[in-house]
C-alpha cells in the first residue's frame, strides 16, 4: 500500500505519447478495390510528449480544443489505452499493466457514456456495482446515503436507466463513479449537455467531493464557467502538447492580453492619438482604444500594452470625462490560447 | 475532512462478482412485458412447430429413424431453445458489439472484475435464464403429451449434454462478439452465422433429415453439438453406444473454443478503441 500525503504527486504522467494507427481508404471505386488489397496505413500523434502531475486533493482541469488530446490522456491515466510511450503512474499503479488493482482506486465519468445498465432502475445497477467491487453492504448503504443526500438520487433511482433526463443519468453515473469509495477521480467533460441547475448541482458536488471528502479530481471540460469556479490549476493541451501548465492568471497573462477602454472625452479635437494604442472606433466624443500591439517602452509577453499603462496614457494625454473597460473574458482568453500554435511550455 | 483511503486491497466480498449474473434475467423479468412477450412467442412457435411435423408424419410412421412423436419433441425443444439462448443479452444492449457502438465498452475495464470475467459470469446466468424457460416449456408439454418424457436412463447424459451444449453456444457466440475489437461492425457475420449455426445445429430441421454429406459436414463442426446432440439424446435418437463419444467431442469443442477465444481477449482488451471521442 502506497501512503502519500496531502499534495504529494498521485497521478504522474510522464513523457506520455499515443500514435494511433488507422487504414485509410482511397477515393472512388477503385481506391475501394486498391484499399482493400492494399490498405494505407496512417498514423496520427493524438498526444505528443505530455508530462504533468496531480496531487492528493487536487482539482485540475485539463483543458484543449476539440481533438486536442483530452480524452485520449484521461484514457491512458485510467489504464484503458496503452501509451505508446512515456509512463503513467496512478496511485503508485501502472494502470493499463494493473487495470483491476487500479480500478479500485479511481472513479470516472466519460461525457454522456452511462456505466449503468439500460434496462434496469438505476438503483439496481448501483447494487451490481456494489457488488462488482465488493463493497461491504453497510458501506454501501452509508455511501448511497451520503450520494443521495447530495444529488438526489433516491427521486429517480428506481426508474429504469432508459427512461432517466440526462441529468438524472449523470447523476446516477457521478454516484456509481464514488460508490467504492475511490481517491481519485477523472471526470471526462461531465456536465456536457446540462442545464444551468443541474450544471451547478454537479459542480458543488465536485467541490464537495474535493473540500470535504479530499478526493484528487481530474477535469476536462469545455465550459469555462466551470473552470473558473472549480480548477485551481489548468493544465492546457493543444495538438497533443502541452502548452501551460498553471494557475488561471498564468494563462490569462500569457493568452489575455487584449483589451478594450471607451473614453468619453472632455475636449474632443479632430485628432486623438496615444502611444501604443489604436482607435478602434470613434463617435464624436466617445473614442474607444485598444494596444496596438507595438510598445517598446512595456511589452508585455505578447507585445501589448497592459490595460492599466494604457488607461494612464490615455488620462495623461486627455480629459476625459467617462471610462469603460473591456477586458477578455475566459472564454476570450481559451480562444486565444486554443488558436495560438506554438506549443511552448509555460512553466 | 474525512480520510480518504488511496490504495486498498482490501476484499470482504470476494464471492460478491458472481452476483453479476443477475443481470440479464433481472432486465428480463423488470422490463414491463418481455416475459409475457416470449411466452407468446414460445407459444406460438411451440404450437407451430407441433403442426408441421403432425402433418409431415400424417402419411408415414418412421422417417430418418424417428417416429412422430420423436419428430415432434426435437422440434419443439429445439424451438424452445432457439429462441430463449439467443436475444436476451442483445435485447438489453450488453454485446461487446453494441458496447463498442455506444463507446461504453470503456466500462468493462475500469472495474475490478476482468471484461473476461464479467461476461462470463453474466453469460452463466444468462443461460441458466434459458434453462428456466426450457424447464417451464417440458413442465408444460410432457404432462400435456406434446412431447415425450425423457427416458430416465438418458437423463444424466442429457443434461451433461446440454450444459455443454450452452458452453459450446457461449463460446462460438463470444468469437463473433470479440471480433468487434477489430471489425468494430460485424451485424451482416452475425446474421450469416446465425443463420449457418441454426441450420446446422438442427434448428430448423433435426439433423437426421439431411442428406449424409450434409450430416458429415456437420460433424466437423461444433454447431450441431450446441443443440443436435443434447436433443437426440433426449429424443433416444442417438445410440447409446455413440453417446459417450458425442459428449467427448462437445467437451473438446468446449475446450478449444476456450481456449481460443482466452486468445481472443487478451488482443482485444490492448486494443480498446472508443468509438466517438
Amino acid at each position: 500500500m502506497t501512503r502519500l500525503g496531502p499534495g504529494d504527486p498521485i497521478v504522474t504522467a510522464s513523457h506520455l505519447t499515443k500514435v494511433f494507427h488507422t487504414t485509410t481508404r482511397r477515393p472512388g471505386r477503385w481506391g475501394a478495390l486498391t484499399s482493400l488489397v492494399a490498405p494505407r496505413r496512417v498514423s496520427k500523434t493524438a498526444v505528443n510528449d505530455v508530462s504533468f502531475s496531480v496531487g492528493r486533493g487536487e482539482l485540475v482541469a485539463l483543458l484543449g480544443p476539440n481533438g486536442a488530446g483530452k480524452s485520449t490522456t484521461i484514457k491512458m491515466l485510467t489504464g484503458i489505452l496503452q501509451p505508446t510511450s512515456g509512463s503513467v503512474t496512478v496511485a503508485g499503479i501502472d494502470p493499463h499493466r494493473n487495470r483491476e488493482r487500479n480500478a479500485r482506486n479511481i472513479g470516472a465519468i466519460f461525457g454522456q457514456r452511462t456505466q449503468l445498465w439500460w434496462d434496469l432502475p438505476a438503483r439496481e445497477s448501483l447494487a451490481i456495482l456494489r457488488d462488482i467491487f465488493e463493497i461491504d453492504p453497510s458501506d454501501y448503504r452509508r455511501r448511497l446515503g451520503e450520494l443521495d443526500e447530495l444529488l438526489d438520487l433516491s427521486a429517480f433511482w428506481d426508474s429504469r436507466v432508459r427512461h432517466l433526463s440526462l441529468g438524472q443519468r449523470v447523476r446516477c453515473d457521478l454516484a456509481a463513479s464514488l460508490l467504492h469509495d475511490p481517491g481519485i477521480v477523472f471526470l471526462d467533460e461531465p456536465t456536457i449537455g446540462m442545464d444551468v441547475v443541474v450544471k451547478e448541482q454537479v459542480r458543488e458536488f465536485l467541490r464537495h467531493q474535493v473540500q470535504e471528502r479530499g478526493r484528487t479530481v481530474l477535469l476536462t471540460t469545455h465550459d469555462m464557467t466551470e473552470v473558473a469556479r472549480l480548477a485551481e490549476r489548468v493544465v492546457l493541451v493543444n495538438h497533443g502538447q502541452l502548452v501551460v501548465d498553471g494557475t488561471l492568471d498564468d494563462i490569462k497573462r500569457r493568452f489575455g492580453g487584449s483589451w478594450q477602454v471607451r473614453v468619453t472625452l472632455a475636449e474632443p479635437g479632430p485628432e486623438v492619438e496615444v502611444e501604443g494604442l489604436r482607435v478602434v472606433r470613434r463617435d464624436g466624443p466617445v473614442v474607444t482604444f485598444g494596444p496596438d500591439g507595438t510598445d517598446p517602452d512595456r511589452p508585455d509577453p505578447n507585445g501589448t500594452v497592459r490595460l492599466e499603462e494604457g488607461l494612464r496614457r490615455i488620462v495623461e494625454r486627455h480629459r476625459i470625462t467617462g471610462v469603460a473597460i473591456e477586458e477578455d473574458d475566459l472564454e476570450d482568453v481559451m480562444r486565444q490560447a486554443y488558436l495560438h500554435r506554438d506549443a511552448g511550455t509555460v512553466p | 475532512m474525512s480520510h480518504v483511503r488511496q490504495v486498498s486491497d482490501r476484499r470482504t466480498r470476494p464471492w460478491a462478482p458472481l452476483l453479476v449474473a443477475r443481470v440479464t434475467p433481472l432486465g428480463e423479468v423488470l422490463a414491463g412485458g418481455r416475459v409475457a412477450t416470449k411466452a407468446a412467442r414460445l407459444a406460438v412457435g411451440i404450437f407451430l412447430s407441433v403442426a408441421l411435423w403432425r402433418a409431415l408424419y400424417a402419411t408415414t410412421t418412421t422417417e430418418a429413424g424417428l417416429d412422430r412423436e420423436q419428430a415432434v419433441t426435437y422440434a419443439v425443444l429445439a424451438t424452445v431453445l432457439v429462441a430463449t439462448r439467443v436475444s436476451a443479452t442483445w435485447i438489453n444492449g450488453d454485446t461487446v458489439l453494441q458496447r463498442m457502438q455506444q463507446g461504453t465498452i470503456i466500462f468493462w475495464f475500469l472495474r475490478p472484475m476482468s471484461a473476461r470475467r464479467y461476461y462470463f459470469v453474466r453469460g452463466v446466468g444468462e443461460l441458466g435464464y434459458a434453462q428456466v424457460w426450457l424447464l417451464v416449456a417440458l413442465l408444460v408439454c410432457v404432462p400435456s403429451g406434446v412431447v415425450l418424457a425423457p427416458d430416465p436412463g438418458s437423463v444424466p447424459a442429457f443434461v451433461v449434454s446440454l450444459v455443454l451444449g450452452h458452453a459450446i453456444f457461449y463460446e462460438l457466440g463470444l468469437v463473433l462478439d470479440l471480433l468487434c475489437f477489430w471489425t468494430v461492425v460485424n451485424m451482416s457475420a452475425v446474421q450469416i452465422v446465425f443463420f449457418v449455426q441454426t441450420l446446422l445445429s438442427g434448428g430448423f430441421a433435426p439433423l437426421w433429415f439431411f442428406p449424409g454429406w450434409f450430416r458429415t459436414l456437420s460433424l466437423l463442426l461444433p454447431f450441431q453439438g450446441t443443440l443436435n446432440v443434447p436433443v437426440s439424446i433426449y429424443v433416444g435418437r442417438l445410440p447409446t453406444s455413440q453417446i459417450a463419444g458425442s459428449l467427448l467431442v462437445q467437451l473438446g469443442w468446449v475446450v478449444a473454443l476456450c481456449l481460443f477465444n482466452r486468445w481472443l481477449w487478451e488482443r482485444a482488451s490492448r486494443r480498446v478503441t472508443v468509438q466517438g471521442g
